[in-house]
C-alpha cells in the first residue's frame, strides 16, 4: 500500500513545553486512521504539522510525497482539513464560503450541499448555522475539491447521535470512494466505528497503534460473564476455580465471572458439567474505550475491574 | 491571483456587512465633517492658513477616513479573525498568508475611494468642493496614505491579543489622530503643546500629504515620506509578527 502520510520522528515543543515527542505515523492510501487520546496529548499539533500549519522542531512529515513547509500550495488542493478551533467569517453565507473556497477540481455542489443536509441553508450566515450545521459546512468544504486526504479534527463534537452517524456514513463512503482519511477524536466510539487503525497517543508521544480489535485484544485481553444466580444453584466457590477466572462476584441477582478470554469457554463447560445452563447468559467483551484507558493508565490496568475489587468468592 | 481576486471580493463584500464599518468609515467621517466645517466654517481664514475653513476641513476629512480604516476596521477586522480561527481555516485551504494580507490592502485603497467619493459628494452639496490644485499629488497621497494605514491595520491586528484588545488600542490610537492630526480644531486654536504631539502623529502627515497639495498651499513631499516611512516600518513589523 502506498503511504500517503508518512512522519518520522516529529518533534514539536512550544517554549520549553515538548508537545510532539519523536512521534512516528504512517497513514496508507484508503485507510481510515483515528488519532486518540486525551486533551493536551499531541494529536491536534500532529496534525497541524502535516497540514503544514506548524513547522516541525526536528523530524520529517511527508504527505503524498510532499513537503508540507514547502510544498503548501501544491498540496492544499490535495488535501482537505476540518480544523479544531477553526471557523468562518460570521456574515460570510453558505453559498459564498463554497464558492471562496472551491477549486478547479471541485464536485457538484448540489449534490454535496443536499448530502449534508445544507441545500436550504445556501444564503444562510456562518453565524446563524447551528453547531450541527456548521460542522457539516465544514465537512463540505473539507470534501469539495476532491482530496486525496481529508484530515478531520473532532468532527462529531457538538453534534447530536442522528447526525454524527450521517457523518459516519459520509466518512465511510468517502473511504469506499478512495479517499485517506485522518481522524482526530477523543470519542472512542467513533474511532471504533470508523477507523481501521488507531494511533492512541499520550503526553506527546505514540503509545501503540493497530486495529482497534488488535488494541482490544492487547491492552483488555478480558471478558465477563453474566447470567441469572437465582436458579443455577452455584456457589461462588464453583465459579471461581474454574481455569482463567479472576474474580466472582454476585451483582445483585446476577453472577458477574471476570477472567482472561479462555475463561469463556471454561465456564460453560463448566455449567454444563453441574446441568446449571442459563437461559440469560451474556458475554461482556471490553472495547476500544476498555484497552485505551487501559493503555493511558499503564500498571494500574484501571479499566480491568477484577484488578480493583476482588470481592466475592475466594480466588 | 485568482484566489487573491476571490478573497478581495469576499473580503470587500464581508467588511461592507460590518456595523461597525459602515458606521466608522462612513457615518462618522460624513457627521463630523459637517459638525466640524459647519462650527469653524465662519472662523477667521487665518488660522487656516487663509484657506476657506470649511474647504481646509473637507481637504483634510480624507484622511479621517484614511484613519478610521487604518486604526479601526482593518485591526478589530483581523483581530477577530485571527481569534475565531477564521485565518487558520484559511491557510489550511491553501490561501497563503500574503493572499489575505494583500486583499485587506486592496479593501483599504478601495475602501478609502468609496467612503472618501461618498464623502465629498455629501460635503461638496453642503459646502462645494475646493478645487484640486495638483491632482496627481493628492491622488498619490491618498493612495499612499489608505496602503501605510491598512498596513499599520494589519500589525496592529496581528500583535494584539484579541478583537476586544483591538478595539480599545484602535479607538485609543484614532481619536487623539482624529483629533490633532487634521479633523479637529484648526492648528491655532490648539496650544504649542498640542501642536508639537500632532507632529508626532502618523495620521497628521497623511492629512498635510493629502491638502498642501489639494489646496495649493505647499507640495506635501516632506509629510509624504514620512507615510512611506509608517507603510515601510508597519511592513518590515508586520512580516516579523507573522513568522509562523
Amino acid at each position: 500500500m502506498t503511504a500517503v502520510v508518512t512522519v518520522k520522528d516529529l518533534c514539536k515543543r512550544y517554549g520549553d513545553r515538548l508537545v510532539v515527542d519523536h512521534v512516528d505515523l504512517d497513514v496508507h492510501e484508503g485507510e481510515i486512521v483515528g488519532l486518540l487520546g486525551r486533551n493536551g496529548a499531541g494529536k491536534t499539533t500532529t496534525v497541524e504539522c502535516i497540514s503544514g500549519l506548524r513547522r516541525p522542531d526536528e523530524g520529517s512529515v511527508r504527505v503524498l510525497g510532499l513537503d508540507p513547509q514547502h510544498d503548501g500550495p501544491q498540496l492544499r488542493s490535495l488535501v482537505g482539513s476540518q480544523l479544531q478551533d477553526s471557523a468562518l467569517p460570521d456574515r460570510l453565507r453558505v453559498a459564498e464560503a463554497i464558492d471562496l473556497f472551491r477549486g478547479p477540481r471541485a464536485m457538484s455542489v448540489d449534490g454535496l450541499l443536499a448530502a449534508f443536509g445544507l441545500a436550504e441553508h445556501r444564503r444562510q450566515a456562518f453565524s446563524a448555522l447551528s453547531g450541527g450545521q456548521r460542522q457539516r459546512l465544514f465537512l463540505v468544504l473539507a470534501l469539495l475539491n476532491r482530496p486525496k486526504l481529508v484530515i478531520l479534527d473532532e468532527l462529531t463534537q457538538g453534534l447530536d447521535p442522528a447526525a454524527r452517524r450521517d457523518v459516519w456514513d459520509a466518512i465511510r463512503s468517502l473511504r469506499d470512494a478512495g479517499t485517506t482519511v485522518l481522524l482526530v477524536t477523543h470519542y472512542m466510539d467513533e474511532a471504533e466505528a470508523l477507523c481501521d487503525r488507531v494511533v492512541v497517543m499520550d503526553g506527546g508521544r505514540v503509545l501503540d497503534a493497530g486495529a482497534p480489535a488488535t488494541l482490544v485484544d492487547r491492552h483488555a485481553p478480558w471478558a465477563t460473564i453474566r447470567f441469572d444466580a437465582r436458579r443455577s444453584g452455584l456457589r461462588a466457590e464453583d465459579l471461581s476455580a474454574v481455569e482463567g477466572v479472576t474474580r466472582v462476584r454476585l451483582d445483585g441477582t446476577q453472577w458477574d465471572v471476570h477472567g482472561n478470554r479462555r475463561m469463556i469457554a471454561h465456564v460453560c463447560a463448566e455449567l454444563v458439567r453441574l446441568g446449571s445452563v442459563p437461559d440469560d447468559l451474556a458475554v461482556v467483551m471490553p472495547d476500544l474505550e476498555a484497552a485505551v484507558v487501559a493503555l493511558l493508565a499503564p500498571g494500574s490496568d484501571a479499566a480491568d475491574p477484577s484488578q480493583l475489587e476482588l470481592t466475592g468468592g475466594a480466588r | 491571483m485568482k484566489t487573491a481576486l476571490k478573497l478581495i471580493r469576499t473580503e470587500l463584500r464581508l467588511v461592507l456587512r460590518e456595523p461597525l464599518v459602515l458606521a466608522f468609515v462612513f457615518a462618522f467621517p460624513i457627521v463630523t465633517v459637517l459638525v466640524i466645517a459647519g462650527s469653524f466654517g465662519a472662523s477667521d481664514a487665518h488660522s487656516f492658513a487663509n484657506i476657506y475653513p470649511s474647504q481646509w476641513y473637507v481637504a483634510s476629512y480624507l484622511a479621517v477616513v484614511i484613519g478610521a480604516i487604518g486604526l479601526v476596521m482593518v485591526p478589530v477586522h483581523l483581530a477577530a479573525y485571527r481569534e475565531r480561527g477564521v485565518l487558520r481555516r484559511f491557510s489550511a485551504a491553501g490561501f497563503p498568508r500574503w493572499s489575505f494580507a494583500a486583499a485587506e490592502l486592496a479593501v483599504g485603497v478601495i475602501l478609502t475611494l468609496v467612503a472618501s467619493a461618498v464623502l465629498l459628494v455629501v460635503a461638496g452639496l453642503v459646502y462645494g468642493l475646493p478645487p484640486v490644485s495638483s491632482p496627481l499629488a493628492t491622488a498619490a497621497a491618498v493612495l499612499l496614505g489608505a496602503v501605510a494605514f491598512t498596513s499599520v491595520g494589519l500589525l496592529l491586528g496581528a500583535v494584539v491579543p484579541n478583537a476586544r484588545a483591538a478595539q480599545g488600542i484602535g479607538l485609543l490610537a484614532f481619536f487623539p489622530s482624529f483629533l490633532l492630526g487634521g479633523g479637529g480644531p484648526p492648528p491655532d486654536a490648539m496650544g504649542a503643546g498640542m501642536r508639537h504631539i500632532a507632529r508626532f502623529l502618523p495620521l497628521t502627515h497623511v492629512t498635510s500629504s493629502i491638502r498642501q497639495p489639494w489646496l495649493g498651499i505647499g507640495h506635501g513631499s516632506w509629510d509624504l515620506l514620512v507615510v512611506a516611512g509608517v507603510l515601510l516600518a508597519s511592513a518590515v513589523g508586520w512580516r516579523r509578527a507573522v513568522r509562523l
